[in-house]
């Protein structure tokens, strides 16, 4: 299912003193099947654009298309609920959403939304839960005595147990330590690779970006000002620090040796690729 | 939804009205309530009018924003309004239908009660429109300052006033969000039958109660680490200042206190 948006403009509370604009005349496309990355500061919009992917809000002027429904600044507000099955929004600490008694009812609650039976509600909070990485005996207990980190696991757990096609998630490792950032990320390319999700990913990490994304959207001030694959949006590594962006850990280094003299085909964007093409140059015999 | 709420809200600025003391608003407000009732014939009322105007004018807010202000209340105000013409006794009559009679009197009564609660909410709004809420909070701390006399916790009181009123926005953003999040796992707020509506209430009233619980909890850690203890012995950063301007609106409030009391019938 693809996702376009063809001159979206949005403006929060237009028509009072508290008027303000977040997205100009935003033309993008998210392919099925991609891994896109979303990055810009804080306040660039990212959010805002976030809720158009399904239909949380409606733009105020041009129109969003997801799948085979378009959403118009008219749109009536009923009927979405198909939208929000096939695209599934992890936000921002996600663990603020959690309410039921167990952590089964909770996972259960968005798939029983949509109309899913008791028994496979069930079904589906196990099978996600394990997803997640918490065992069964977790499903008996309440959302509210587990940690920081479970509480993630079961919020996300919750958002997969919908079954979305599209997958789009808000900073889904802010705040965790290094090893659940690691698996959390590991089980979103699991679910990209095996499963064919559609993801879109929102992130300040630029490491996150050019080791899963394969597309990239830059934001600025509710525009956006570049767009294309890793590479050639980082690429030019003058121009990410003049906007504070942020560069790949691997990049960043690379820049420094190719400082020193060395050169290489492509910028390597990840730790493997630099090792890869290092590896290239030494057995190319040339003297580090 | 909480969009369209324009009373209780700030627009910032630098008009006369915004910059007067907020103990001076925050008097002139209440007392403007107290003296509307003051008014009992057409020509207090337009002395009335003329006065909420000419403050309206003075603090460089669009009029467009107070008679969106007052929308909300419309139909409390037509409510009202509509009793007292259908109710009221005495002078001409106009028009009898079993119990309904609608009277001379009735009319000019019902016209003198709906300028009254446009009168008032237009006053209120002014105060809210140009006051921000920790100012407000800050002239109520001071007003109610002679209240300790009869150990009332006034301190207390004014800090629990200031707390909510900062996390007012910070709720609401939550709300907001914690209602998004819902809705993207299907929750139709607002729709259905009443029963429906109460239910689909529920994923978004337990987390906003935990993470308010969260919140005061973090909130009273942080804030003994950094050494409060009470209200005992602390001084202010944010001090008031009574200005010559505030005098003179004060007179001026006299002065048309003045003016009714002579022309009111």
């Amino acid at each position: 299912m693809d996702i376009r948006f063809e001159q979206v403009d949005f403006t929060y509370q237009p028509n009072t003193p508290f008027e303000q604009r977040a997205l100009f005349d935003l033309n993008l496309m998210i392919k099925e099947g991609s891994y896109t990355a979303i990055v810009g500061h804080t306040g660039s919009g990212k959010s805002t654009l976030l809720q158009h992917l399904n239909a949380l809000v409606k733009p105020t002027k041009g129109k969003v298309m997801i799948g085979d429904r378009t959403i118009l600044p008219e749109t009536n507000n009923k009927n979405l609920k198909p939208i929000r099955k096939k695209v599934g929004i992890v936000f921002q600490f996600p663990e603020a959403q959690l309410f039921e008694e167990t952590v089964e009812r909770d996972i259960a609650f968005g798939p029983k939304n949509f109309g899913v039976s008791d028994e496979e509600g069930k079904r589906l909070a196990k099978e996600m839960l394990t997803l997640v990485g918490l065992d069964e005996s977790y499903l008996a207990r309440s959302p509210f005595e587990l940690s920081g980190g479970q509480m993630r696991r079961v919020a996300i757990a919750g958002v997969l147990a919908m079954e979305p096609e599209v997958l789009v998630l808000d900073e889904p490792t802010a705040g965790l330590d290094p090893q659940g950032r690691k698996e959390m990320m590991g089980m979103f390319q699991k679910l990209h690779d095996e499963r064919g999700m559609t993801i879109v990913l929102v992130t300040h990490l630029m490491d996150d970006v050019a080791n899963y994304a394969d597309h990239v959207i830059v934001l600025e001030k509710g525009k956006i000002v570049k767009d294309g694959t890793p590479q050639s949006v980082f690429e030019d590594i003058d121009w990410l620090k003049e906007k504070q962006l942020g560069v790949p850990t691997a990049a960043n280094f690379a820049e420094k040796l190719i400082a020193k003299g060395m050169s290489f085909d492509t910028l390597p964007l990840t730790a493997e690729a630099l090792a890869d093409d290092l590896l290239k140059e030494l057995k190319a015999g040339v003297d580090l | 939804m909480m969009n369209k709420l324009i009373f209780g809200r700030y627009i910032p600025g630098d008009s006369f009205i915004h910059t007067m003391d907020p103990r001076a608003k925050l008097i002139a407000s209440f007392y403007f309530i107290g003296i509307i009732f003051l008014a009992n014939n057409w020509q207090t009322y337009a002395v009335l009018a003329v006065f909420t105007l000419f403050a309206i004018f003075l603090s460089k807010v669009n009029i467009r924003f107070f008679i969106r202000g007052i929308k909300p209340l419309i139909w409390l105000i037509l409510f009202t309004v509509a009793l007292q013409m259908l109710f009221t006794q005495g002078g001409e009559v106009y028009f009898k239908w079993g119990i309904f009679t609608v009277t001379e009197f009735g009319v000019i009564n019902g016209l003198f009660i709906f300028c009254r609660f446009v009168l008032i909410i237009f006053m209120s709004t002014l105060l809210t429109l140009t006051t921000p809420p920790l100012d407000l909070s800050d002239a109520i701390e001071y007003l109610l300052r002679p209240l300790k006399v009869v150990r009332f916790p006034v301190h207390e009181v004014s800090l629990m006033l200031s707390i909510a009123l900062r996390f007012v926005p910070t709720l609401m953003d939550e709300t907001e969000k914690i209602m998004n999040a819902q809705r993207a796992r299907g929750v139709d707020f607002g729709e259905g039958s009443l029963i429906q509506k109460m239910k689909a209430i529920v994923p978004l009233l337990i987390p906003l109660f935990v993470s308010s619980f969260n919140r005061a909890e973090d909130l009273a850690t942080a804030m003994e680490a950094r050494g409060y203890q009470g209200g005992e012995g602390r001084t202010k950063y944010r001090v008031l200042h009574w200005h010559l301007k505030d005098t003179v609106v004060m007179l001026a409030f006299v002065a048309l206190t003045a003016i009714l009391i002579f022309i009111r019938s």
